[in-house]
């Protein structure tokens, strides 16, 4: 345990603070008033990130080795857990994506891009890879991301097929797939675009083209986030000071657009900042699972590593206008428990593999 | 020293450090997109967007124009605006906490499904398998709830339609709720209402929301913005320019949830022109009504009336049947519904009397014969020919074998004798006419094709005779020429035969023919037909008079139309007239003339057209008339189509009909024929705009006196209470009661903001002595003034404001 101590990857839960500070930071300007008898925004982000440092720590207490022996029953656990969710959503309209455990709610999705990385990472790790290990690896993320899908969340689905993406990318999925899959892919647009979306889907897409042509409503938030963004400049409004973000023009600014509350009163200097910030803890990430002594831990850390990368890009994506809109948050820095507990114990998780990879050295 | 991997392939590992380094470009990369993302928003063109963010609260509106009001030549009105009400919910402008109770009430006040579960109940208990509609096209969703989530999530400040054109009570009842329904809006429109529906459709046509294409086409002078309504049909089509008015503009300041917090600059629209036609009302009624009645006796499909003043021009009824409601497009049609009626096999959207592609006239036809031959001398009054029921038109290359000599009957096989024009006029003889246009061989020279093609089109055939209506039919004048290159053949005197008794290839619309009747009436002036009498501003300016228009002056001397004239009068009057026995009235003298024109109704094998049991073709049955004889103030036409079965006489179908309308026009109203002034009455109330909101509820809700004010004693006032308010504007209410603490009601309030030029707002304290207002906001002003004019002596209270606050403020006595 000592040996592990010394091990503990220090930058990486020092970055971790620093953007979970950052975002306070940010809520606390950004935060709505907060609905009779509740606590304000600000406050109730603190006991998440409490939960979720707590979540962190004993996720990279358990060797994750001991782990792999339960894959199986957590993969069975949340594909029952999301089933019941979803037949029970079909008889109680509305809730059928929140369970509440004890005091808090959470989301089972969130919790299933989790129990996909350790199956995964488990299966991957534990054979050379081949047209078989694509297959099943696929079907494995197909089955909760279906479930997922119904909900209906597609931004989660997509989320665990991004997961899925990065780890077989990894695992040494040929070129010529990759170069197949994005030629399909553009084939099928026209397809998609004229059989599978309805008409107010295909609206939703040229409004986010061009948000302009209907700025009171779908376009609002898109106009009013690039409003915001292009009114932030070099250094910015001032903390405390965007006027877009605080005169209410912004929607869902302490969630959805808090990159766009930083760039109003940051400033291109703070957005950068941010974005540093993320690109570091990546990079970290990216420079644990090069070091990884086994394949399973290594692939932990990389479906870890794309599941930040993922929302982290198409939240940002999204403030910037280079994404359609979706209901992805900014992870560790937006406010919001379920999303933050589950990156919380991800990169608890990342920290055991850190912690153990220097098991083989001698000392 | 190199860390041990025991447990993978050395391979394995080489291709995902590979992967792994890999993975950083990519990290690099999408990163980098992100930043000069940023760049490119916040410098290139962050400039535009913080011009925007201070433009953002200012918008441009337009505020539509009342469409111009129509009325009937005495004033009665036919359309008009009425107002009608939309209920909409802002999902932006709904409180979390409220969201359920809105709904609820809304869902009930408006009847519109609450949940997508009860849509379903509802459209599968009416019909089953019947999916139920979405409640608003952009949300998609049939229940109030789901679409309200939907608006929330991806467009929360973009109104949901819950309901278009709701009840005025509905709509005042809403109104009254307001305070406690935050995010619904009760918008009034204006809506076009026939008044007599079918009555009126092909005259005043329907308007319709332009779409792309109309834009597309129109000038951009014209400045119609999608949604504007457009006449499409009718005179709501030809006057659109008229009608329409122009639109005003304002530029108003908006908070986000869209509401005005001040207007900074207005035009105000100017309201379209009034109408008013040259249509009688009371003759239209009775003309499609005497119509309806006479194709029902025979089993005809569609038939048309018209009737105008042979000394001007001016329509005094039109009736073209089968009709239809242009009330079902108020509004906007289903496209579906549109289609239907546009198939329709009985074509109740094409008015027969103009836009049809046009009938023979038969017979009716021969006033322009004869007053072509009189004029070109081929005849005099008196010239008399052999008219027998059946003469040989000798083959052109064998003049001498009768074998090929080509058979032209008359319509009575026994033969007319020697008769002169106005014989052949009253009996209708078909051979008379034959000779007279195509000549006979050792009788008659003949007018010739050319002769008679250019008189019909003196009289206005084969050309629009340019009536406000949209889509008129031109008809069709035949000539060699024509036929040449149409069909490829040569014109025969057989051609001409056919022409002159109005059949073969000619087509006329019944509004060219009664125009015809009316230049023989009127002694040779071709007046443009004219449906609007005058045009006058919203304030009853005369905009425009009437002025008849003259299309031109045929050149047939007077007197040889005196002789057709003499002849429509012998069909009325003479006892072998073919209109004797029509049950025509005798109080005036009436001139007439008969049709029975032939037509192709083809088999459905084509193989030939329908006849009637005895062989004959089936026809379509003509009458038109003057009078009275002397100085014409009316001319009538009565088309009655084609049954398929049946050869229809004019005489026996399309004569009792007018008999019936002239009957009705001399001798129920004889005032009308009298030539009385033109009596236009002054439409005081229903002026061309349409009620707002705020005067309904001004009616419905007159200004109110303070209801339990015991006391004259100046009543106190104090701010009791500052709450935190979720909401980022702040919030007034609060209370009026009287010495002994009840309420009072109907107390009027203006809130004043100090600091702003913005108009005063009024509050009024409902049952419970409860007043409300949720839009104070210090970025208007940070000083309101609130004083009680009902309550006397009452000082007036000012408030400093800070957002997100609520002023609890009561006045005690």
């Amino acid at each position: 345990m000592r040996r592990a101590l010394n091990a503990f990857d220090y930058a990486l839960f020092g970055l971790v603070l620093v953007i979970m500070t950052f975002g306070v930071l940010m809520i606390y300007s950004a935060q709505p008033a907060p609905e009779d008898g509740q606590m304000p925004f600000v406050t109730r982000q603190l006991i998440w990130i409490a939960i979720g440092l707590t979540g962190m720590l004993i996720a990279s207490a358990i060797d994750y080795r001991l782990l792999g022996y339960f894959v199986r029953f957590f993969y069975v656990a949340i594909v029952v857990v999301l089933v019941v969710v979803l037949a029970l959503g079909a008889t109680s309209f509305g809730a059928q994506r929140w369970f509440s455990i004890m005091f808090f709610t959470i989301q089972p999705s969130e919790l299933s891009k989790l129990v996909l990385i350790l199956t995964l990472a488990h299966y991957l790790g534990n054979r050379p890879f081949d047209w078989q290990a694509l297959l099943v690896s696929f079907i494995l993320t197909a089955i909760p991301a279906g479930l997922i899908f119904l909900q209906p969340s597609l931004s989660v689905a997509l989320s665990l097929f991004a997961i899925w993406a990065g780890m077989v990318f990894v695992a040494g999925l040929p070129w010529r797939y990759l170069v197949g899959a994005g030629v399909t892919a553009g084939a099928a647009i026209p397809f998609i675009w004229t059989q599978v979306l309805q008409e107010y889907q295909r609206r939703r897409v040229l409004i986010f083209l061009d948000p302009l042509a209907d700025p009171l409503g779908e376009g609002y938030n898109l106009v009013q986030s690039r409003i915001a963004i292009g009114s932030g400049g070099l250094w910015g409004q001032g903390y405390m000071h965007g006027s877009q973000s605080q005169l209410g023009y912004l929607r869902v600014r302490h969630t959805d657009f808090i990159f766009t509350v930083v760039a109003e009163e940051l400033g291109f200097v703070g957005a950068v900042l941010l974005i540093a910030l993320f690109a570091l803890l990546l990079w970290r990430l990216l420079g644990i699972a090069q070091r990884a002594t086994d394949r399973y831990g290594r692939f932990i850390v990389v479906g870890v590593m794309f599941m930040i990368f993922f929302q982290v890009v198409v939240n940002i994506g999204v403030n910037v206008g280079l994404v359609p809109p979706t209901g992805v948050v900014l992870p560790l820095f937006s406010y919001g428990g379920s999303n933050l507990i589950t990156m919380s114990i991800g990169l608890g998780l990342v920290q055991n593999v850190a912690m153990r990879y220097k098991r083989f050295t001698f000392e | 020293m190199e860390p041990v991997y025991h447990d993978e392939p050395i391979q394995n590992v080489r291709r995902e450090a590979v992967r792994l380094f890999v993975l950083r470009g990519v990290l690099a990369v999408v990163f980098f997109i992100l930043i000069v993302r940023l760049w490119q928003l916040q410098f290139i063109e962050g400039e535009r967007y913080r011009l925007q963010a201070a433009g953002n609260r200012l918008r441009i509106e337009t505020i539509p124009a009342p469409r111009g009001v129509i009325y009937d030549r005495e004033g009665h009105i036919l359309v008009r605006n009425e107002a009608t009400f939309d209920v909409l919910i802002v999902p932006g402008a709904v409180p979390e906490e409220a969201v359920d109770h809105v709904l609820t009430t809304v869902a009930s006040l408006v009847d519109v499904p609450l949940t997508n579960e009860i849509a379903l109940a509802q459209a599968s208990a009416t019909q089953p398998s019947n999916a139920p509609q979405p409640l608003d096209p952009e949300c998609g969703e049939p229940g109030l709830k789901e679409c309200f989530q939907v608006g929330a999530t991806f467009a929360p400040y973009r109104p949901i339609i819950v309901k278009k054109d709701v009840d005025k009570d509905i709509a005042f009842q809403l109104k009254q709720e307001a305070p406690f329904l935050p995010g619904v809006f009760v918008e009034s429109r204006a809506r076009r209402h026939y008044l007599y529906g079918p009555l009126f459709s092909h005259l005043l046509g329907f308007v319709l929301p332009v779409n792309e294409t109309f834009l597309a086409q129109a000038s951009a002078s014209d400045n119609y913005e999608l949604n504007d309504e457009a006449g499409v049909s009718g005179v709501e089509a030809s006057l659109e320019r008229e009608l329409r008015g122009k639109k005003g503009v304002r530029l108003v300041e908006k908070d986000v949830i869209g509401r005005e917090v001040r207007v900074l600059d207005e035009t105000p629209p100017e309201p379209g022109h009034n109408l008013f036609l040259t249509i009688d009302m009371d003759l239209q009624r009775y003309a499609t009504e005497a119509l309806r009645k006479g194709l029902e006796a025979v089993g005809s499909p569609r038939g048309a009336v018209v009737a105008i003043d042979p000394r001007d021009g001016q329509v005094l009824a039109l009736v073209s049947l089968p009709s239809y409601d242009n009330n079902v497009f108020v509004g906007g049609i289903s496209p579906s519904a549109y289609e239907q009626l546009l198939n329709d096999p009985r074509t109740p959207m094409l008015n027969m009397a103009v836009s049809a592609y046009g009938f023979p006239p038969g017979s009716i036809f021969k006033l322009v014969t004869a007053a072509a031959a009189l004029q070109e001398g081929i005849i005099t009054r008196e010239t008399r020919l052999d008219a027998p029921g059946i003469i040989y038109l000798p083959n052109k290359y064998d003049p001498d074998n009768k074998e090929l000599a080509q058979p032209f009957y008359d319509w009575l096989r026994s033969g007319h004798g020697r008769v002169n024009v106005i014989d052949a006029l009253a009996r209708s003889s078909d051979v008379f006419f034959y000779k007279v246009a195509g000549g006979f061989p050792g009788e008659i020279e003949g007018l010739g094709i050319e002769k008679l093609a250019q008189y019909a089109a003196l009289f206005g055939l084969g050309q629009p005779t340019r009536i406000d209506l949209p889509g008129e039919s031109a008809g069709l004048v035949p000539t060699p020429d024509w036929k040449r290159r149409t069909w490829g053949e040569t014109w025969t005197t057989g051609d001409t035969y056919n022409m002159a008794i109005g059949q073969g290839f000619l087509t006329t619309t019944p509004l060219q023919m009664v125009n015809v009747t009316a230049a023989v009436a009127n002694g040779g002036t071709l007046y443009r037909p004219q449906l609007v009498y005058q045009i006058q501003d919203a304030d009853g300016n005369v905009v425009q008079g009437f002025t008849p228009d003259v299309i031109r002056k045929i050149p047939v001397d007077p007197e040889h139309l005196e002789t057709v004239r003499e002849g429509m009068l012998a069909v009325v009057q003479r006892s072998d007239g073919t209109a004797r026995y029509a049950g025509l009235p005798t109080s005036v003298a009436i001139a007439g003339k008969t049709g029975t024109a032939e037509y192709c109704d083809p088999l459905p094998d084509l193989s030939d057209c329908k006849r009637n049991d005895e062989g004959n073709l089936v026809t379509h049955a003509w009458f038109v008339a003057f009078a009275p004889y002397e100085n014409p103030e009316i001319a009538l036409i009565v088309f009655v189509h084609g049954n398929g079965r049946d050869v229809l006489e004019g005489s026996k179908v399309a004569a009792p009909i007018a008999a019936d309308i002239l009957r009705y026009w001399f001798e129920v109203r004889p005032n009308r024929a009298a030539g009385a002034p033109f009596p236009v009455a002054a439409p005081a109330v229903e002026a061309g705009r349409a009620e707002t909101t705020d005067e309904v509820v001004q009616t419905l809700l007159p200004p109110l006196q303070p209801e339990n004010l015991s006391s004259t004693r100046p009543f106190k006032v104090q701010l009791v209470r500052t709450l935190p308010n979720q909401a980022e504007l702040s919030v007034l209410r609060g209370t009026v009661r009287d010495v002994s603490g009840r309420p009072v009601a109907n107390v009027r309030l203006v809130l004043t903001p100090e600091e702003s030029d913005s108009p005063a707002t009024y509050l009024m304290t409902d049952t419970n002595g409860t007043f409300y207002y949720d839009f104070l906001t210090p970025a208007i002003s940070s000083v309101w003034r609130l004083s009680a004019p009902d309550l006397p002596g009452t000082p007036d209270l000012t408030l400093s404001i800070e957002s997100s606050q609520q002023y609890v403020v009561e006045f005690t006595n």
